[in-house]
């Protein structure tokens, strides 16, 4: 990697491994991809949860919950594209992580209030249009007061 | 943020949860917030756009008012 500052190789790390992998790394896999010490590290997360581009686990900073638009756990915005499976954080992320990787995507969501299965896909870089709707339901001004529920 | 079938689900959602109907966004504009925000986001340059670059790229797609704005404290 070229000779990025910490806080750049851990973020390009965090991202690279999840798109190779599906899954958000800890620290403790960035740490060996980048051969940088694993507190370090860890600090860096906090520096970038400052920044607003991950959010660390509540009780463990080793952890990333959100490195948007990937989750860092299972949710209802499942996302397959070139070949992996991803997590979304919400339905603005699912099609975020087309956008992310530049590549075709399904997602197979659901409605939100009556769990009927809806599907989200981008075919040859454009969305498939259907009359479903996204409801933002927190203000622009608080998305990160909780961004779990967001 | 939420996906629903109809306009009438996002109802009976807000109503079953209390929740007072807020902003609703085609696909279209989804797909385009998703290109804005997250286009660069596996490149060195990615970061989270500046909160006036937010009530631009809203602004763009029709998206205005205090709601999108990120610096309102409407709602404080």
């Amino acid at each position: 990697m070229p000779d990025y500052d910490l806080e750049t190789k851990v973020k390009l790390a965090i991202y690279e491994i999840t798109a190779e992998t599906g899954r958000i790394p800890n620290s403790s896999a960035v740490s060996q991809k980048i051969d940088i010490d694993e507190s370090e590290v860890v600090a860096a997360f906090g520096r970038l949860h400052t920044k607003r581009l991950v959010l660390p686990e509540p009780d463990d900073p080793s952890r990333i919950r959100m490195a948007p638009p990937f989750s860092g756990i299972e949710t209802a915005f499942p996302v397959e594209a070139n070949g992996r499976n991803y997590f979304a954080n919400c339905v603005w992320d699912a099609y975020g992580i087309a956008a992310a990787l530049h590549c075709d995507a399904v997602s197979r969501a659901s409605d939100g209030h009556t769990g009927e299965p809806l599907t989200l896909e981008v075919k040859n870089g454009q969305p498939v249009l259907r009359r479903y709707v996204a409801h933002f339901a927190v203000p622009a001004a608080h998305w990160w007061d909780n961004l779990i529920f967001t | 943020m939420l996906l629903f079938r109809s306009e009438e689900m996002v109802d009976l959602w807000c109503a079953s949860h209390d929740i007072p109907r807020r902003p609703l966004v085609n696909l279209t504009q989804l797909w385009q917030l998703a290109v804005q925000w997250y286009g660069n986001r596996l490149t060195v340059e990615s970061r989270r756009p500046a909160p006036d670059e937010m009530v631009s790229i809203f602004s763009a797609l029709g998206l205005t008012g205090p709601f999108w704005d990120p610096k309102s404290d409407q709602w404080r």
